[in-house]
């Protein structure tokens, strides 16, 4: 399989960690759609150190989140305008009212988080373990706990107020 | 909503996400290569123009360095040439720095952290810029006149101090001002990425 193949592969398998991961850090759908391609571009240009130590989606975690981060630091003007054509699906699903209603909220409030605190919510929420999270993060095990605890109740506290 | 609610709203979402296919092979690949075509305009336009306009300046000067003819003159233009040669190559070096993060090989606290310290730079080296331009405005102006006019401003008699300097300060006042603002803005919110770490 050439790395080209492989890498396709790769991302169709994950691309929904991409959504999510966009979904989060961006506040328009073409705000979106410019992180979504920024980050399939940086998955691409790192494809080759990935050395397969840990799963391809840690390592997709990190870097997308890394990405992101770095995203917020250009500031608010659109660097590199998307002229790709792409529909990102719209969540929340409008078939179902309710989920809707809820998920709206639900994303509403995570983008009131800050960016550490998002990234860290995302992952609680993806169920990855305290272990892996440090491991994206950068945090120690300890400390992943202590914050995720702080960002829980600031969820609950925020979506119940 | 209770967290129990948060997580099952979560992996309903999840479910429908992870089986969407948004993404093609063309796509994708697409993707990659749109990224590399555009990257070379993502290093700021507007700086690299400047800092073009002020070498255009400093070769100017450079060049016609044999007609400051006295020593004030000549340390008027040495200063105003190595002044628009430096400030722009260390304003360049402050944003090609805040852009070569590696973000593919950090953790998330890394990069924070590298981000922010790098745009700190970036955002001193341009407030460094408003505040120097003061200076830059008052010993340019001999320089200018001399290149332009062949007059000494020191010696001849002229009124040009009487015009320029108040018309120059009044814009550079209101530009300063607001790039004061912009920075500190921008300055604030990187101090407070960096706390969010902390936190």
């Amino acid at each position: 399989m050439s790395k080209e193949e492989a890498f396709i592969n790769a991302i169709k398998k994950n691309e929904g960690i991409i959504y999510k991961i966009t979904s989060v850090y961006s506040n328009s759908k073409d705000e979106q759609k410019d992180l979504y391609q920024e980050i399939v571009y940086q998955l691409w240009k790192s494809f080759d150190s990935f050395k397969g130590k840990s799963k391809f989606s840690t390592w997709m975690y990190r870097v997308a989140l890394n990405t992101s981060i770095a995203h917020i630091n250009k500031g608010k003007k659109r660097i590199n305008p998307v002229s790709m054509d792409f529909q990102l699906l719209t969540i929340p699903d409008e078939n179902d009212t309710l989920t809707a209603e809820r998920l709206s909220i639900l994303y509403a409030h995570i983008k009131l988080l800050n960016a550490v605190e998002k990234g860290l919510i995302l992952l609680f929420l993806e169920g990855k373990s305290y272990e892996e999270i440090a491991t994206i993060t950068g945090f120690s095990k300890t400390n992943v706990g202590t914050r995720l605890g702080r960002i829980k109740n600031k969820l609950r506290f925020q979506i119940n107020k | 909503m209770e967290l129990e609610q948060i997580q099952a709203l979560w992996d309903e979402m999840s479910a429908k996400v992870d089986n969407q296919n948004i993404l093609t092979d063309k796509l994708i690949i697409d993707m990659t290569q749109e990224r590399y075509r555009n990257k070379i305009s993502k290093i700021s336009k507007y700086e690299s123009i400047g800092a073009i306009v002020c070498f255009i300046a400093a070769i100017g000067i450079l060049v016609n360095l044999s007609q400051l003819d006295t020593w004030y003159l000549l340390a008027t233009g040495l200063f105003s040439a190595g002044y628009l040669i430096l400030i722009p190559v260390m304003v360049l070096r402050s944003i090609i720095r805040l852009k070569s993060v590696n973000i593919l090989k950090n953790n998330l606290k890394q990069t924070i952290t590298d981000f922010t310290k790098r745009r700190k730079h970036f955002l001193f080296m341009q407030r460094l810029g408003i505040y120097l331009n003061f200076l830059l405005m008052f010993v340019s102006l001999p320089v200018i006149v001399k290149l332009m006019d062949g007059k000494d401003l020191f010696e001849s008699d002229t009124d040009v101090w009487y015009w320029y300097i108040p018309i120059m300060a009044v814009f550079l006042i209101l530009f300063s001002r607001w790039g004061y603002g912009h920075y500190s803005r921008m300055s604030e919110s990187a101090g407070n990425l960096l706390k969010e770490l902390d936190g």
